[in-house]
């Protein structure tokens, strides 16, 4: 400790410094990408501690699989029943599990700063794995801020960790998942009032071309093919080819209309899910500073990686489909991979051994991606489904700014997402730019005329989640193992 | 290029200079390293306050708030700026004493516009304050502005009357030849009779170039800002003796400052936030107004600033060389000033002089003899 006397201000740094716990390896995230990271870095005899948000481990796809509230887990699908095994195994492994721990910053000085039964604490890592996962693509059509409608995946999210679901929904979108949630929603014996399918015609020609890839999987593709058939034979309405739609109602969710086939629609409905595809959950990559790249392949934004997951910034990996849409299956590898080569660097497997031993993971994890260019590519969304059009669109919907509104605030010089933002308040709301956030970035493009590359992205800082102003008040402790009571000592 | 007037910085001091300047009919050429607005000038707490200024300042503060009250109308702009009054509270009789110090020194100069309130006045205007606060001072005409939108409201009117803007352009190096500047960056060269130092956290590179030495430090401000809040207070908030200042916008949202500063990395334009200090931040928002207890921060930030050791900026002329001009150093309170700069760096520039008595912002005014 130093000799000179310390004020006050910088008081609690010098005396809890050597109190802050440390670990070899700090995992964010415990979906399957976070879990077997930890599985494997733990085996290897590193220390590692997992945070993650949720009331249990398993991320958004094996949510709840050890303790499901629904009487039949397995009307869910057996993909969602395998993650029981995952599950299981990470929780016999060595690591520390903080459950519902929302970390909201990570420094470039090593430190995670977390929030945790109502107080902010502090741990250091000499490295980590950002395994995050996705989010739902923001699917921007006129009406779809009203109330009444939201995400399939939100949907998904209150079946399984509630067993909540609501009678006689219209499923609008596109894309595995989608087609997933509808059959999930059946086999509980729940009324769906359609599927809107919005997979263009074309998509099924030009994902021909990656067939050789889609073959590498046929499993995959008889699923998809039997979730369908699944679909038709319960005798829900599916309109396939959709595009110009429209969802309408004054303060609320009256009804969707849309053509399909050379014919126009319109379904009454109170409830619309919409999806279309999933996307990288950037927010905590973006802020810690590793460099991103626009994928055409995804129409995403990704963090730059080499194929162990290394990102940009020295101490930091990605995993798992905050790195790119992986799937599960993909995640769990990339989360091997990327704790392998970790372990290489913090010496606790011999560098000589890491090809060998990645070699099996690295050839699956290739196959699964050929896989994923022929999905990616039947289900790419419309751009009119991405890149809205019409004046009164909402595109920021915290702040409730439509495509005219950030039309304006180009013409008065909004050139790049950040200058829009300062001058527009478009991603400034509490979701963080999340749900604008890419098609502001494809707005500008198309106004710009240049790539997406160019235009960039919103500049994120810390913190990455909410966080209530009694939490951060009470960063004084920094040792994670504190407990909560001991700091209303010091406060007096 | 060729104009009468280049402007190093695109913050407010640089467009509202500009701005004078292009409407006086004067060719006027701004560079700007990143883009207008980026840094200090953009991010800032956007707070419009006379209130507890350094005696120095007082006069020109009081001139630009001025301006702030009709400036929508002169720039044909929303900058956003809100007449809300500005309180600085009293936690103690510690602070009222402090206070009561104060008002005799102001009342002295003729100054009147700081008027204290005793605890009732406090709570009428304030109804969320904590109990045992005791009162406080008041300005009446101060408020906020949205400080991005200002700065490039100064910019459009600026370029309406010709003044030109080009953004990317770092200074590389600054020459005389002739009675003009030549001024290169790495795409192009300027040339120019006149040049103006508005490069805020940058201004001392600036200054050396022209030839002036100046103890010019940076470092940055820390802000955060809530999500949307009900509505409980409508003045802008400070506290006397505390770091503690915020205000609630109209949306509900709440602007923590408070001058806690983070880590300045000027090499590489960015900011590294000391969260120990954010969270003392948070603690004397909640102790002053509970019911902060329930705020949820969205966003924290900082921008790169520049400070004097005194606090207060520099403004006039260089000591060292004909025509060249520094308005920076502002320390963290220059944004309501940038209104009366511009003016009175047109002055300077026009006239030879300015209406203010500028002599406590002299550049040179830290030089020593040295033995």
């Amino acid at each position: 400790m130093a000799n000179h006397s310390v004020k006050p201000d910088n008081f609690y740094h010098a005396a809890t410094e050597a109190a802050v716990k440390s670990y070899d390896i700090a995992i964010i995230g415990a979906g399957p990408a976070g879990m077997s990271a930890a599985i494997t870095a733990s085996k290897a005899g590193a220390s590692v501690v997992v945070l993650d948000d949720k009331a249990l481990p398993g991320g958004q796809i094996y949510r709840n699989v050890t303790q499901s509230p629904l009487r039949d887990p397995a009307l869910l699908g057996p993909d969602y029943l395998k993650g029981q095994t995952l599950v299981e195994a990470y929780q016999q492994c060595s690591a520390e599990k903080l459950q519902q721990a929302s970390v909201w910053h990570l420094g470039d000085n090593g430190e995670v700063l977390f929030s945790r039964e109502q107080t902010t604490h502090s741990l250091h890592a000499r490295e980590i794995i950002l395994s995050c996962g996705a989010m739902e693509r923001p699917f921007p059509i006129p009406g779809w801020h009203l109330p009444g409608v939201m995400s399939a995946g939100s949907a998904q999210v209150m079946l399984k960790s509630d067993a909540l679901v609501c009678d006689q929904p219209v499923f609008v979108g596109s894309g595995p998942l989608l087609y997933l949630i509808v059959a999930q929603y059946l086999r509980l014996g729940i009324k769906v009032k359609a599927l809107i399918d919005t997979t263009p015609k074309q998509n099924y020609l030009q994902a021909a071309t990656e067939i050789t890839g889609a073959l590498s999987a046929p499993g995959m593709i008889g699923k998809g093919i039997s979730l369908l058939n699944e679909i038709r034979q319960a005798g829900v309405a599916h309109y396939r080819y959709a595009r110009e739609l429209r969802i309408e109602g004054e303060n609320q969710a009256e009804a969707i209309s849309f053509s399909s086939g050379g014919q126009s629609h319109r379904i009454d409905a109170g409830h619309i899910f919409l999806h279309q595809g999933v996307i990288p959950n950037l927010n905590i990559s973006r802020a810690a500073g590793v460099d991103h790249h626009w994928c055409p392949q995804q129409l995403c934004w990704k963090p730059t990686l080499n194929h162990w997951g290394q990102s940009s910034v020295d101490n930091i990996a990605v995993a798992g489909d905050g790195s790119g849409i992986v799937g599960a299956d993909g995640a769990a590898l990339m989360g091997r991979l990327a704790a392998l080569q970790q372990l290489a660097r913090l010496n606790l497997i011999p560098r000589g051994q890491l090809q060998q031993q990645a070699a099996a993971d690295q050839r699956q994890l290739d196959r699964l991606n050929r896989f994923r260019r022929f999905i990616d590519r039947l289900y790419r969304p419309l751009d009119a489904h991405r890149i809205p059009d019409e004046p009164d669109t909402v595109v920021c919907r915290c702040e409730e700014r439509t495509v005219a509104q950030l039309q304006a605030g180009f013409a008065q010089g909004g050139n790049g997402p950040q200058e829009l933002k300062g001058l527009t308040r478009c991603g400034m709301g509490p979701c963080q730019g999340r749900q604008c956030g890419h098609t502001v970035s494809e707005l500008l493009a198309k106004w710009r005329g240049e790539p997406v590359d160019k235009v960039g992205y919103y500049r994120l800082r810390s913190p990455m989640r909410l966080l209530n102003l009694t939490e951060l008040s009470h960063f004084t402790r920094l040792e994670p193992a504190t407990h909560p009571a001991a700091d209303k000592g010091d406060k007096a | 290029m060729n104009s009468d007037v280049l402007i190093i910085g695109g913050g407010i001091q640089g467009c509202a200079t500009a701005y004078q300047l292009a409407k006086a009919g004067v060719s006027v050429t701004v560079l700007e390293k990143d883009w207008v607005s980026r840094h200090a000038s953009g991010v800032n707490a956007g707070g419009v306050r006379v209130l507890g200024r350094h005696i120095a300042e007082v006069e020109l503060s009081k001139a630009a708030m001025q301006i702030w009250h009709q400036l929508d109308d002169e720039l044909d702009a929303d900058t956003g700026f809100r007449a809300r009054s500005l309180i600085n509270i009293a936690a103690d009789e510690a602070d009222i004493e402090t206070l009561k110090k104060r008002q005799q020194q102001m009342h002295q100069l003729g100054h009147f516009h700081e008027k204290m309130i005793d605890q009732q006045e406090l709570r009428q205007r304030l109804p969320h304050v904590a109990d045992y606060c005791v009162g406080g001072v008041v300005s009446e005409d101060d408020g906020y502005a949205i400080p991005y939108q200002s700065t490039l409201a100064y910019r459009r009117a600026a370029e309406r009357h010709g003044a030109r803007f080009i953004e990317g352009a770092s200074v590389e190096t600054i020459r005389k030849v002739g009675s003009n500047w030549l001024i290169k960056t790495a795409e192009a060269q300027y040339e120019a009779l006149h040049l103006v130092n508005c490069a805020g956290a940058w201004a001392d590179q600036i200054a050396v170039k022209i030839g002036d030495n100046v103890p010019l430090c940076h470092s940055a401000p820390m802000l955060m800002i809530t999500t949307r809040m009900p509505h409980f207070a409508t003045p802008v908030v400070g506290a006397v003796s505390r770091p503690l200042s915020f205000k609630q916008f109209e949306n509900g949202t709440v602007l923590i400052g408070g001058g806690a500063k983070g880590f300045a990395d000027r090499e590489n334009n960015r900011t590294r936030l000391d969260y120990s200090k954010l969270a003392t931040g948070a603690r004397n928002a909640i102790e002053f107004f509970p019911i902060m207890r329930t705020a949820t921060v969205n966003r924290m930030w900082a921008g790169l600033e520049a400070y004097m050791p005194d606090n207060l900026p520099v403004i006039g002329a260089s000591p060292n060389a004909d025509n060249a001009w520094h308005a920076f150093g502002f320390s963290a309170h220059g944004f309501q000033m940038g209104p009366i700069i511009g003016k009175v760096m047109a002055q300077l520039i026009l006239n030879g002089a300015s209406s203010f008595a500028l002599d406590a912002f002299r550049i040179d005014r830290f030089e020593r003899k040295v033995l």
